[in-house]
Order: C-alpha cells, then structure tokens, then sequence
C-alpha cells in the first residue's frame, strides 16, 4: 500500500489530462450506476406516469386513446376516491396524534433513569418489527366481535360486543389502534434520541427552582422536543397516509368502502380492474397531495430553533 | 454524569406506566402464540381461552404442510430479495454518496438539489409504469422486480453523504500521499470509517423491504415465488373464516426469525433505526 513509484511514474506520464478533468470523471464514474437506475426506475416511470394518466389505458384493450384530462375530470367526480380520500385523512389523524402521544410518553418513561430501561425499550420496539402480515391476521382476530379479546376484555366493564371491523363508524379508528400499536416504536426510537440531548443542567437548575414533575415536562421537556415533535408528526403524516396493508388483509377495504384508503384504491383501480391510465391519474394525485404535505414538512423543519 | 438508575418509589409511576404499556406491547403476541396451540373448536368460544386447556401442534403442523402454504420458500425468498435489495441499495448509494460527497464536478449541488426534491415525490407515482416494464422485461415472477426498481434509493445517497461528509480529510488526504486514487479513498479510507453508517442504512432498508406488501404482492403471482407479508396475505383469506388457529400459527412462525434476529442484535438494530431515522444527524 505503501508509495509505488511505478504508480506515481503511470500518473506523471498521464498528466495530459488535467486534475479537474480527472476528478470530474471520477465522479462521474461513481455516480454513473446509481443515476442509471434512477432515470430509469424514477425520472423515467413518473414521467410515464403524468404521460399515461392523460390516456384511456386498459392493460387488456390494444387501443389507447388520447382523451385529454378526461381521467382527472372522472377522478372529481369519483365518489369512491372522496371516500377514500376521506378515510385515508381520518386514519392519518388518528394514527399520527395517537402514536406520538404513546411514543412520547414511552420514550420520557424509558429515559427516566431507572432499572430495566433497555430492557423496555427493546421489549416496545418490537411490534415494529413485524410485517403488516402478521400483525394483520393478529388483530383482526383480537378483534373479533363473537370471540376477540378485546371484546372479552370489555365485558368485564359491562360493554356490549362491539363490531369493530364491521361497524363503518368504528373501522378507521380501530384500524388506527392496530397502526399504533405497530407502529409507535419508531417515533419513539426518535423522541428518546431528543430527549437525551436536552441538557441535564436545565432540569436541575428547575428542580432547585421548586419545580415538580409536571412542570419540568411542560416548560423544559416539550419545548425543547419542539423540533423532534414536528418531525415525528410530519414524517409520520406522509407515512401513514400511504397505508395500504391494514386495510387489504384485515377488511378489504370495507365495510362497503368505510376502510378504502387513497392507495387501496389505486390498487383496486389498476390490479383489479386494469384501468392503468385511470390510477395513474390516481397516482399522480395521490403524489401530489404528498408532495404538498411533504413541502410543508420542509418548511417547518428549515426553520431551525435555538436555545 | 448520569444519575444513578434506581427503582426507588419515586419511579412507581413510571414503572406501573411501563409496564402497562409492555403488556398492550406483549399480550398480543401472547395470544397469538397460544391460541397457535388450540383447536378450531377451542378458539371459537365464549369466553375466549387464555390457555390451551389441551395444546396441540395440528395447527401448526397444517400451516407448515398445506398444499398451497409455503411458508419455507416464502421466508427463503423474503430473505433473499431483502439481502439483494439491500446489497443493490448499499452498492449503488454509497458510490455516489463519496462523489457528492467529497469531488467537486460541475454540476454537484445542482444534482444533489435535484435528487434532494424527488423524495418528495411518493413512490406510489411510479408503481404503475414500473409494473408495465417489468412486465415488458418479463421480470414479473423474478427475484429481479423485487431487488432492482427500488435500489436507486435517494434517501440512502442522502443519509450516506452525511456521514461521509464528517469522515476527516486529512486520512484521505495521507492515503493520497501514499498513492491512493478516487476508488482508494472510497474503498480504504472513507467505506471502513462508515461502517457504523452503512450497517445502519443496511438494517432500516433490509427491515423496510423485508416487510413490504405491496410492490411485491403485484410483481408476484405464483406460490413458489411469493414473499411472506404477500404469503401470510393469502394465508389469512384462504383459511381465516375456517382455520382460524391456523392463520394465527402461520403469523406467529413467520415472525419468528426476525425476532430472534432481534433479540441477538437489539443494540445494532435500535441504533441503526434511530440513525437513519434521524436522517444522520
């Protein structure tokens, strides 16, 4: 590894080629595979995708006609993608208030310096880990009207069987519930990396102030996590309104359509009826009100905030 | 310094809050694990069984056995579209993460701006036209729709350039003494001091793929080439209204490998998810 004087010879004798030219190949070099797949798997396939949703594309038909923005005027006029569109906006809500809430409190109780921290903290990670699959075929059975758990659990306080996943009322909701129990770990992960880096120093200095518990959580905790705050819930905006699996293994998207979410019913759009260029028009709305909430994301974060 | 940890009653609070919260995490599982042991008959009463009064493995057994259950090749092919997709991500990432990097080109923030704005947009938006060419290569089936059209994975240049960023240049800049080229100093100085940065992005996109449903639900269509989120699926609508002990089982054997992977590598697991989902910071 040591210098090679034949190495340093060949690099002399090469000298033609400038050190900007060379270091500008180099990088293009190193670039070239990832930015092939790119243009090809991205730049290429949302490019398709705006093309296609202005076409009638049946994947059966031979004949694919123009026809203008005729799929996005059907898409304001879908009741099904309003439906849809509606329960995807009820379940991010409830999904994302409910698991910052348990991740935050699971996260200020697995910091308090205790025995058996790590321990919770690997013990309430694990739903995370579990493919929406198992976690599925799991909860549809916990709640089962005739004979789930939960039911049973609430009998004891004297409720009646509640029909869970077949009530239209109560599908989102307890498709929430089944999210945050799967998906609060992560949050949680972030909100114990925060809370690690508020200074020690502050919270005694309150505490010599005569401040309690509650105080100290309020004034010095949730200010300071401000920031993690706002990236747990953004983050967690764009990822649960993608959800797609709760809703295919554990009601298919019913009652009716109580439970469609927006990709659900991209699915159904282009895998079950085969109407490419209709859910590529879905597609691309569904990106653009992400895109949306994405840029707020970036608004909100850029602005940094200093203590 | 740390404050001594202590279960003094101060902490009662925190410890019957915990502990709640780890049985709403625990129970269930619990369950799931031991109605897997239970008859059809046993599972459809009222007041549902805790305990098996009498376990049996025919569930289990019949889950394993099922004509049309493959649970064996399912995990096989989770495990190898997973370690593929996260070998394409890391392979294709990091090269260009180094030329972001660390060498000046025309063009380099521009570039990077560019990509920084695509992840926004959702990967929903190229399923379709991504579908059609896998179709069109007729790669619909293969181990290739599940490891390539997901590889070039912008938030992994992202999180990568990060840290390559905070590698000192001074190590690089001995290695070129010593006659070390572009590849050198990716390969020698910048790859092993990124290690932990690496294993990270590799456990998040391996735990991401390993999980996924939907790309692979459409790129798949026979028994033998289906991955397990796509297999259990199917698992709960074929036999959920009859077998239900049988649905439980398939959940509770195809989680099992992932958790004890987890249970022998919590600490690297819990770090490499906090630093990729802090995006490197």
């Amino acid at each position: 590894m040591s210098a090679n004087p034949r190495a340093r010879l060949t690099k002399s004798t090469r000298f033609t080629i400038s050190l900007k030219t060379r270091e500008m190949l180099a990088a293009y070099a190193f670039l070239a595979p990832f930015m092939a797949f790119f243009l090809v798997f991205v730049v290429r396939a949302v490019v398709e995708a705006v093309r296609m949703s202005f076409y009638d594309w049946h994947i059966l038909r031979p004949s694919r006609p123009y026809i203008g923005i005729e799929n996005y005027l059907e898409l304001v006029n879908d009741d099904v993608w309003w439906i849809a569109l509606q329960n995807t906006i009820v379940f991010t809500a409830l999904t994302v208030i409910g698991t910052t809430i348990v991740a935050l409190a699971a996260a200020v109780a697995v910091t308090r310096p205790i025995r058996g921290q790590n321990f919770f903290r690997v013990l309430l990670y694990t739903p995370g880990l579990l493919s929406v699959g198992a976690v599925g075929l799991v909860w549809v059975w916990l709640l089962n009207t005739q004979f789930g758990i939960v039911n049973y659990g609430l009998s004891f306080v004297g409720m009646r069987p509640v029909n869970w996943l077949g009530d239209p009322g109560l599908v989102i909701p307890s498709l929430s519930l089944t999210s945050i129990w799967w998906g609060f770990g992560f949050p949680m992960l972030i909100f114990i990396a925060g809370l690690q880096g508020i200074p020690e120093q502050l919270y005694e200095a309150a505490r010599i102030d005569g401040g309690g518990s509650a105080d100290l959580f309020w004034y010095i905790t949730l200010p300071l996590l401000r920031p993690t705050i706002l990236f747990v819930t953004v983050t967690g905006v764009i990822a649960h309104f993608q959800v797609f699996g709760q809703p295919f293994i554990m009601t298919n998207g019913g009652p009716g359509r109580s439970s469609y979410s927006v990709i659900f019913y991209l699915y159904q759009i282009a895998w079950t009826a085969f109407r490419m260029g209709y859910g590529a028009a879905v597609a691309v709305c569904i990106a653009v009100i992400m895109a949306a909430l994405t840029s707020v994301q970036f608004l909100v974060l850029s602005r940094r905030i200093e203590y | 310094m740390k404050p001594e940890r202590s279960i003094l009653p101060q902490h009662t609070i925190t410890y019957v809050f915990l502990t709640l919260l780890g049985l709403f995490v625990v129970f269930p599982m619990l369950i799931a694990v031991s109605q897997s042991f239970m008859t059809n008959q046993e599972v459809n009463r009222w007041p549902p069984q805790i305990i098996p009064t009498e376990p049996t493995l025919a569930s289990i057994n019949a889950v394993l056995t099922q004509q049309d259950l493959r649970l064996d090749l399912w995990l096989r092919n989770s495990l190898i579209a997973a370690t593929g997709y996260t070998a394409a991500v890391l392979l294709l990432c990091a090269p260009a993460a180094f030329a972001f990097a660390r060498l000046r080109f025309p063009g380099n923030n521009l570039l990077f701006g560019f990509l920084l704005i695509t992840i926004m947009i959702p990967s929903q938006v190229t399923l379709i036209p991504n579908y059609l060419l896998m179709r069109d290569l007729q790669w619909l089936d293969t181990f290739n729709a599940l490891v390539f059209p997901g590889a070039a994975n912008v938030f992994g240049v992202f999180l990568l350039r990060q840290f390559f960023i905070q590698v000192p240049t001074d190590l690089e800049e001995a290695a070129v003494l010593d006659g070390a080229g572009y590849f050198g100093r990716f390969w020698h100085v910048i790859l092993p001091l990124s290690r932990n940065a690496l294993t990270a992005l590799g456990i998040f996109v391996f735990l991401f793929h390993y999980n996924d449903l939907f790309w692979p639900f459409i790129v798949t269509n026979s028994l033998e080439t289906r991955t397990l989120p796509v297999g259990l699926a199917i698992l709960n609508s074929s036999y959920a209204g009859q077998y239900r002990p049988m649905v439980l089982s398939g959940a509770v054997l195809s989680s099992i490998p992932i958790l004890i992977v987890y249970i022998i590598f919590q600490r690297q697991i819990i770090q490499g998810i906090t630093l990729t989902g802090m995006g490197g910071r």
